[in-house]
Order: C-alpha cells, then structure tokens, then sequence
C-alpha cells in the first residue's frame, strides 16, 4: 500500500532519509518496495524575481530579464508578452525537465539546454502554468503573489516535499494496513510512543439515537455496529489538500464526504461507510444475512447475487450494502444528498472473505475486514469522520455515536517464556530485556513466574494469540541480525542422500552420448495431447488453453520442442528428459488423491542426420536401430543384462513400429518411430525416433553392487560364419540357435553384415555372423572349435532352413 | 654355378644403387624377388645339379635371397624416408570427425549446485508428489480457511480439495509423517502458480525447499546453515541480511538477502535499485505444523526454508525471459 512521510509525521515525529526508512522498516518486517519523492519533479525550478527587462536587440518579440533567484542574479531571455519587472517567476535551471513543451503539438516534456538565443546566452527560462504541467495556460508566464518568497524550491512552493513509500504488508499484518499502523512501527524503530489525531467534536443537542436505530440480527458475523448521522451537509468536491492527499496515496476523490471516509480509511485502517439518510426506511439499519438468490445493486452499477451467508446491511425493507464489501447504489451519497449515516462496524473475518470471494469483488474495505479490523477502533473512526465532515461542510453532528456492541470482546493476553524464546530464537536475553521490547511495540507484558510473562495484546493485534507470536515479535523487534549466525555440526546422515543418484547417472551418460537434456512444463495443451489417448488429468482453471492437461507421457511434449527447432533450422537433434507424466484412475472419486497417479519416466528422442556434416563422414538419416542401440547401450550400462526387447507391438499409441523393454521381466517402457499420423498433426518431420522408460524400473535394474571377475586367462579364437536363410526368417532366430548350441565355449554373438541381392535371391537373404569362443580354464583347440561349430551349421539348418555360405 | 649366384648378386646390387626413386626400387624387387624373379629363377636351376652340390648351393641361394631381401628393404625405408616431405598429402588442418556435443539443461545445472552443497551439509533428498490434496498443500502448513494468506499463493485446481502443489512445502509433511526426527532433508521440484504467462512467470517453475527438525534447533542456527548456503554457492564476500516476513507454517519467518551480484549493491535493475537480492524464504517450523504430523512440539523445534531455482538461473546466466528456458531451442541448450 501506499504511505505517505507527510501523513506519518502528523502520527510520529523521525527524520529518516528515504534509504534509512526503506532500510529499517524493511528490517522491521515490513517491505518497502519502492519509494517516489514527489520533490524530484521539481528539481532546478526555483522562484525568482524579474529585477529588471529590456529588449533583446536582435529580436522584437523578446525580453532580456534580469532574474533574482536569491543567491544570483542572471540574465534570461524571455518570450512572453507579459513579462514585467518585479514580478514573483518560475525559473526552470539547465537541467530541469519541462514537463510540457510549448513548441510540441503534444506537449511532450524536454530538458533544458543552454542556449544562445539571438547571440545572448540565456540562463535559464521563466516558465508558463502550461509548461509547468499545473495548468492550461500557456499565453504567458506564470506570475506569483507577490509575497512569495525567491529563492524557494518550486516543490516547496507547490508543497509537493512529500515522500510516498509503497510497502508490501504480509497478510498477518493487518494493523499495518494504515499511515496510524506504519507510524506505530516507526515508534518502535525511533523508541517514540505515536500522537493519535484529536477528536473534537461539536456536538448539537439532538441525540442521535432519536433519528436512526441499529439491530444486529446476525451477532455472529456482526459483532459490533457503530454509527453517527449528520445533518444539512453541503456535498461539493473536497478541498484541495484533501485531494491531494488521497491522490497521492491512489485514492480517487469524489465527493467531500466519500472523501473523508477514504481518508479515515487510509489514517486509521478502518473501513466506513456513508449513507443517504433519507433514503434508508424508517431510519432503520437491520444486520443480517442475505436471502438464497435475492439481487443487489451495487455502487459501481453491477447486478450481484446474493446467497444466505453473506451479511447485508438493510434498512426496515430491503439490502443496502453488502457488510464490509460495497455498498448499495441505492443509498449512495450524491449530489442531492442533505443528511448522512455514517457506518463504522467490525465484521467477522472469514465470512467477508468468503463473500468477497464468492461475488470476486475486492474492495478496500473488504482487504481490510478479511485481514481483521480493530474492534475497539469503531467508534474512534466514526468520530474522527465526523469530525472532519463536520469541519469541511459545517453539518450539525447529532449527540452521541450510536453503538451496537452486544458481547464485548474480552482483553487477549498470551502466556510466553523467556526459556522457550531463548530457545526458539537462539539467544539468551533475560525477562526484563524481552518484556522492555514488547513494550516498543505496545505489547504490555508483566511477570507472573520465573519465567513466564503474561502479554497483554492490543485489539490492532490481532494475529498475536499464542506463544509463538510473542516470540516472533521478540525476535522481529530485537533485529534478526542481532541474533547470532552459528551452526553446530551434528553428523548424522540419512540414507537417501543417493534417492537422485540414478538420475544423475543417466544424466551424465546421455550427456556423454551427445543427447541434450530438455525441460517441458507438465501443463499441456489438451487437444494436442490428446493424441495419447488415456484418461487425461485435466486442470479446472487453466492459465491458458495451452496448458490446461498435464502431461500422461514425455513423447508429445519433446515432439513440441522437435517442432520449435525444426521450425528454427535446427534438425539434428539428440534429446533426453527426465520428468513426471501422470494419470488417472477415472474409476475413483475425483476429489480424492488415490484417483491420480504420478510416475517419472525417462524420454530419448533422435531425429535428423546421425552425425554433424563433415568431411571423412558419410551422411545417413538415423532409424530404429539407431534408437534401438541407444536404449540397448544405456540398459547394459546400467542394469546389463537384465532386460530384454519384446517384439511383438505393444503400445501402438505413440510409435509405429513399437517395441517394448523389459527389466528383470518387467515392462519398463517402450521404444519406437512417432506414428506418422502423430507426426503429420503436430507438425514435424517424419523419422523422429523416441524411447520412453520408466526411471523406477531402471532403479529396480539397476546394479549399483558390483563385483570384480577375473580377466580370462586364456586367448579367444574368432571365427566367422554366413548363412544363407529365407528373407522373412529374423534374425535373432539364428542368433539363438548359434547362442544355445554354442555353448559353453561361446562367449558371445554378433552379427556383422546382411544382405540380400543377386547372389542370394529376392527371396533369401544372407548373415553372417562372427562368434568368439573362449574357455576360462585353457586354450582352446582348434578341434574343439571345429566340433562345436560343425554343430552349430547344423542346428542352423535343422532349425532354420540356413544353408553355410563358404 | 656359384659364379652366377656372385653375379646375380653383383648385378643386384648394381641395380639397387642406381635405383632413386620407390618405383626403381620396386621394379629391381620385381626383377630379383618376385616368385619368377632371378633369386627364384636360381633356385629352380639347382634342381638340375649335382646331388653332392645341391646343399652348398642351396645354403648360398638361401645367404643371396636374405641378402638381397634385407638390402631392398633398407633401400625402400632410406627412399621412403628422404621423399617423404615431397610426396606428403596429410592435411592436418581437415576437422576431426565430430562427436555430438550434449548438455545439461540450465535449471538441472543450477538443482544439482544447490542441491550438492546440502548433501554436503547431510541432508538427505526427498521428493513428494505434484498433484497434492488441500490438506498437504495448505491445511496441515497451518493454512486456515479462509485465511488470506492462501492468496499469497495462487492455486491451479484440478478437482476439488485437489490441486497442483504451489510450493514444495507439502513434501515437509510427507516426510515427517513417515520419519520421526531427526529430519534433515531438502525437496527440490516443480510448483505451479496461476499466474498470467509472462516474460517473468511461466505458471511452473522449481523449488528447493529444505527441513531441519531436532532437539534445540534455533533461529540463530538456521541463519548459520542458510549464510554457508550462500557463501558457497554466491561467494565467500558476499553480504546478506534476514529480514521478518510471513509464511503461515514458520514463525518467525524470514527472508534472505545477499548483496545484488550484478552490481555489488550498488543498485541496478535487477535488484530495483536496492543492493539488494531476496534468495530464499525461510523461518522456524509453526507448533501447529507439528502438530498436524504427530511430532512433540514442546521437544522438538525446526527450521525450514525454500528457494525459487528459475530466479537464480535468470540471473546466474544472465537470462532475461524465462520462456527461453521451456522452448528448449538446442541453440540455447548448447550454450550451457
């Protein structure tokens, strides 16, 4: 909110530099954000007096003057018809920034330079009401009373010194919400106990409980009602200073009385409220709730629906302002207004928060009663609104405020020890220091044992109600940086400090591999994501329609990212991300979190050119195996063998062909080529290649335990073979008959060419295969070898049709 | 017999001298050592001879083809050596064959930093779900209803008492709730936000929160842990500041300040011109959050803290739009 220095120094008398004040009310707890010196507008305006003119002598239209602007004399030319010695001027100074220029068919603002005007140097320049932005007047100079005195600061003159501060007040400080609020806590910064305004009120004889009765039906939610009515009030615009002040703070002026309400508001935190007397039947106000659907009219014009817990202040027959939001448009004040009633009530809460949520509509009055007025405040402001209205129009205040207080709020006081608030904050202060801060902050504290206190907490206070709050506001008023900056080692380590470990395993790989590691927002756009099928998680108030599901898999949200830097150029690309997708188990209540699911998946994405283009390297488009061996790579990496390719289609959703992964015998994840239907709708090019893995089925594959094996001994013989098969026969087919007969000197397979064309046939096709035996206990024979492959050429074509290419 | 093996030798090496370039020499190899070169031409000829000779000439035979053999190599590998410079067509200035480069996304990078620095300190790390239920977001952080605090935090809802986590503060609970103290852990992860998307907002961006729980944890104590924080992470000389603010699950609450970095607290844009940086939210566990998981808060206290991880990447890489770090142009990736 906005605070102004000026308006704080009625309440509290300090001299701070704006820097200090940002600084230690900061330090105070309460933030200022920014602050604005109304004064800097004006820097290098002064007022000085024309002491003497004569004409130019190159020019007919202007003046030389001599300006007096107390500690010099100089020369400044002058344009306007109307400059004559011994007047009272605005001298603007090299430097000063002219909030409108004359010249400009805008009036846009400019700095002034020093010039030759028609060979004679000018010093400055004597400006118009136009040009000093406070009027329309640009005819000619704008002259002074003569009284002023030269040499002031045109700030000074205009009285605009004051200092506005924007301070960001937490939600617990409700009592900060006003300049009376902040002035309290620069008392307990400058140890100053604050001067409240003094109420004089000139009272006539009429009581006003004879002209205006107040029933409270819903005690609950109105614990207290205040009000006082004036009579014969003249509305006009509110004077100047008055509107001044409201503006500078944000508040827009609008009629005297509207204004003086506003300004109560901005002085004491209290909200108020005026009504057109003589519009309220029977002079009644009535208290009490809303019926379910009634419609209200509210000031600004707006229909409002009304529902049976919001609070309404009534006359003998209808709704006049919904409690502490708005009032009616129809009792507001306005032109033809004679008499008004003046509302200062204390209302519960939760129930204008809830109300104000319900009809959206914040009010500064509303901001206030959700965050907690002060009940003992309601009369005080009413009479200090009266007061001020009576001073402005000279309206007969009727005798007496009229007071609806039916249970009077007991005095809170906080129990609070000095040993738990030593040990909470880590300081050792004794009872008297702690009791002598809260007393900076008109905490009232006395004590009832050897170490316990009892606080006393003021009615503004109204976030204090336990022992903790007591400590909290020690602490706050002692200064956090009082408080010492220690630590004390305690050894004593958990055992998940490795729960990311995989994570950053796989990271690291990829990154290794030449894969960049990308980041997508869970929050999806839900037609596009659609795509995935699945029962999709869908957010009830989206930010956007872009982001209105959360993501079910990683695949579309990294073919956006394909998307964007296809569109820029950039097709390569080699990409991974870890991330949550999430689910739903649409057979469960919605509003129960049993119904969600969240799992962490892994995605790798290959799209593009295998390789950078360069010399020595021949280009090709990556395909399945390219992905196919990245997964396999990363697999045995990390969890070796334990995981095998399910080639049968199995999630056909995102990928065409779609092969799946198992770890330990568990599906973990597929990989495969984006469907071109996919591809074709979100836009991107074809032959991107993806592999999506759960990071929990790589944990539970994951071999973190491992053992050494002895190196072998003895040498490995290589021994190359090539069959001629049926072109439709796969061929893990052969891998596996070589696998299973080869043993148990065969240590490993590879296949090393296939191929199909002349030699073979259209309908055959050859592989060849290279296979390395070896034996942990001697070297091998050639015999030896010669059987077991003997053997195997003949499985092979037992069992698979394959005839040896020699 | 054994003249002409003289001869034949003689006429090699006469040969071999002239040759002087690598295509003479290869053609004196030709002419000598191929298998129908004169060496073997020789060889084929003893078969005609006397028994009683053939050993003597054979040996001889044998002495001429080594000869003659390690004479030709020397002769190539001295050619080779001397031309070498003129016939050379290495170009080393050719680009080696390129390996893709990776790279680890900005806000991963600056995680794993923070994150690094508190396992040092023997926190464990922690994680909690996304989609969280009022209770753990709000209810059981001593959020009332009703309370305007909760608009300190705007909510995506996904059904109702259903909602997408604004902080990482739920995860505190998760985690007492399963351990009883001492808890010494960080959270890090996404939050979301119902913000309007800007230059400054993206309605998700990570935290990094953290919990201490013991006997005799205090308030002097956090500072301590959050000032070596900073020191490690922003630097040994920086300056910082705790000033009071407001969470409903810590009391008292705290915000940290280091010294703006940029411009070494002198004031410039990024700090609004007051030297200042606000790093991370912080204050001592609320009873009524032990409250909601059963710990004694008469025994025990604690301190918790966070930290928004975009912000900091902003400005450690001198970033101004946080949108750039979601579209995960690879132009950008490949810069970090």
């Amino acid at each position: 909110m906005k605070i102004s220095q000026y308006w704080l120094k009625q309440f509290v008398d300090f001299k701070l530099s704006p820097m200090q004040f940002v600084e230690k009310l900061s330090m105070l707890g309460l933030e200022v954000e920014s602050f604005e010196e109304l004064a800097r507008k004006y820097d290098n305006f002064v007022i000085g007096e024309v002491v003497e003119c004569v004409k130019h002598p190159n020019a007919d239209r202007l003046t030389v003057c001599k300006v007096n602007t107390g500690k010099l004399v100089q020369e400044i030319i002058c344009g306007a018809p109307n400059v004559a010695a011994g007047q009272k001027v605005v001298v603007a100074y090299v430097g000063a920034v002219i909030p409108n220029n004359q010249h400009d068919p805008e009036g846009k603002p400019f700095t002034l330079e020093r010039t030759k005007i028609r060979g004679i140097e000018s010093n400055g320049m004597i400006c118009s009401e136009y040009e000093l932005g406070l009027g329309k007047d640009a005819s000619g100079i704008l002259v002074l009373d003569s009284k002023v005195k030269i040499g002031i600061s045109l700030a000074k003159y205009l009285n605009q010194t004051d200092v506005i501060y924007e301070i960001g007040i937490t939600p617990n400080r409700a009592d900060c919400l006003s300049h009376i609020g902040v002035a309290r806590e620069i008392g307990a910064l400058v140890n100053k106990k604050i001067k409240l305004p003094p109420v004089k009120l000139k009272e006539s004889k009429t009581p006003t409980n004879k002209f205006a009765k107040i029933e409270i039906l819903d005690k609950e939610r109105c614990p207290r009602y205040s009000a006082r009515v004036l009579r014969n009030v003249k509305i006009a615009p509110s004077p100047k200073w008055l509107q001044d002040i409201l503006i500078s703070v944000g508040v827009r002026p609008i009629n005297n009385i509207v204004d003086v309400t506003n300004y109560v508001l901005m002085e004491t935190g209290h909200p108020l409220h005026a009504f057109d007397y003589d519009k309220l039947i029977d002079h009644k106000i009535i208290v009490k709730t809303a019926v379910d659907g009634d419609k209200f009219i509210t000031l600004d014009g707006k229909e409002r629906m009304l529902t049976s817990d919001m609070l309404m202040i009534c006359d003998a027959e209808k709704p006049i302002a919904i409690a502490g939001v708005m009032g009616g448009a129809n009792t507001e004040i306005s032109d033809s207004t004679v008499n008004v009633l003046l509302e200062s009530a204390y209302f519960n809460a939760k129930n204008i928060r809830r109300t104000s949520k319900k009809l959206d509509l914040s009010t500064e009055a509303s901001y206030r009663f959700e965050r907690g007025t002060d009940i003992n405040n309601t009369v005080i402001a009413v009479d200090r609104a009266a007061q001020l209205i009576q001073e402005l129009t000279g309206a007969e205040l009727l005798k007496g405020a009229i007071d609806a207080y039916p249970k009077k709020r007991k005095q809170v006081v906080v129990k609070a020890r000095v040993s738990r608030t030593n040990s909470v904050i880590g300081v050792s202060l004794t009872k008297s220091q702690i009791i002598s801060i809260l007393k900076k902050i008109e905490l009232h504290a006395k004590s009832i044992s050897k170490d316990e206190i009892l606080v006393n907490v003021p009615s503004f206070r109204n976030d204090i109600i336990e022992e903790i709050d007591v400590i909290e506001e020690v602490a706050r008023v002692y200064g956090y940086n009082n408080i010492e900056t220690k630590t004390h080692a305690s050894i004593d380590f958990s055992s998940n400090v490795r729960a990311e470990a995989l994570q950053n395993n796989i990271r690291e790989y990829l990154i290794g591999s030449g894969f960049n590691e990308i980041l997508s927002v869970s929050l999806q756009d839900e037609e596009a994501h659609s795509l995935a099928g699945k029962p999709l998680v869908k957010v009830l108030n989206p930010v956007s329609s872009e982001m209105a599901v959360l993501q079910s898999n990683l695949v579309l949200p990294a073919l956006r990212v394909v998307k964007h830097n296809q569109n820029h150029g950039v097709k390569d690309l080699r990409l991974f991300e870890i991330g949550n997708v999430f689910n739903m188990d649409v057979t469960k209540e919605k509003h129960l979190l049993e119904a969600y699911g969240e799992e962490e998946k892994l995605l790798m994405l290959i799209a593009g050119n295998i390789s950078p283009v360069s010399y020595g390297v021949n280009q090709r488009l990556v395909d399945i195996f390219d992905i196919k061996g990245e997964v396999s790579s990363l697999l045995t990496k990390f969890c070796l063998d334990n995981y095998r390719f399910i080639y049968y289609d199995n999630n056909k959703t995102l990928s065409e062909p779609s092969i799946g992964v198992e770890i330990n015998g568990v599906y973990a994840g597929f990989f495969g080529k984006v469907k071109k239907e996919i591809a074709d709708k979100l836009d991107v090019d074809e032959n991107i290649f993806i592999c999506e893995l759960s990071i929990s089925s790589i944990r539970d594959g994951w071999i973190t335990n491992r053992k050494f094996k002895a190196l072998p001994k003895f040498p490995s013989v290589i021994r190359d073979l090539a069959f001629t098969v049926d072109i439709k026969l796969p061929q893990i087919a052969i891998e596996d008959v070589i696998k299973q007969i080869g043993q148990p000197l065969l240590k490993s397979v590879v296949l090393f060419d296939m191929y199909s064309g002349n030699q073979t046939g259209d309908d055959k096709k050859s592989v060849a295969y290279s296979l390395e035996f070896q034996s942990p206990d001697r070297t091998l024979m050639d015999e030896e070898i010669d059987n077991t492959l003997k053997k195997i050429i003949e499985a092979v074509q037992n069992q698979c049709g394959g005839v040896l290419r020699s | 017999m054994l003249n002409k093996i003289e001869e034949t030798k003689q006429t090699f090496n006469d040969e071999l001298n002239k040759a002087e370039t690598l295509s003479d020499v290869e053609k004196v190899r030709i002419r000598f050592l191929t298998r129908s070169g004169e060496i073997a031409e020789l060889f084929n000829s003893i078969k005609t001879a006397a028994p009683s000779d053939k050993p003597l000439l054979g040996k001889a035979l044998n002495e001429l083809r080594q000869y003659a053999q390690e004479k030709f190599d020397q002769k190539k590998s001295s050619l080779e050596k001397s031309t070498q410079p003129k016939v050379t067509s290495l170009d080393i200035t050719i680009p080696g064959r390129p390996k893709p480069i990776g790279s680890k996304h900005p806000i991963t990078q600056v995680m794993e930093d923070i994150e690094r620095i508190f396992i040092g300190m023997g926190f464990s790390v922690e994680t909690g779900p996304e989609i969280e239920s009022d209770y753990y977001n709000f209810g059981a952080l001593n959020f009332a209803p009703d309370h305007p605090a909760r608009d300190m935090q705007d909510t995506i809802f996904i059904a109702n008492d259903i909602l997408l986590r604004t902080h990482t503060s739920p995860v505190q609970i998760r985690v007492m709730e399963k351990q009883s103290p001492p808890v010494r852990a960080i959270m890090p992860g996404w939050v979301y936000r119902n913000e309007a998307i800007s230059a400054r907002s993206l309605a998700a961006f990570h935290q990094i929160e953290g919990l201490y729980v013991d006997e005799g944890v205090t308030f002097s104590e956090l500072k301590g842990t959050l000032v070596a924080f900073a020191k490690q992470y922003y630097g040994s000389s920086i300056k910082y500041r705790f000033r009071p603010s407001f969470f409903p699950f810590t009391e008292p609450s705290a915000e940290m300040d280091i010294t703006c970095y940029l411009c070494g607290g002198n004031g410039c844009r990024i700090c609004k011109y007051s030297g200042w940086l606000e790093v991370c939210g912080a204050g001592m566990v609320h009873p009524h959050v032990f409250q909601s998981v059963g710990y004694d808060y008469e025994k025990y206290t604690g301190y918790a803290f966070g930290m928004g991880i975009e912000r900091t990447a902003l400005l450690r890489y001198g970033i101004d739009d946080i949108r750039i770090l979601y579209e995960n142009d690879v132009r950008f990736l490949k810069q970090f």
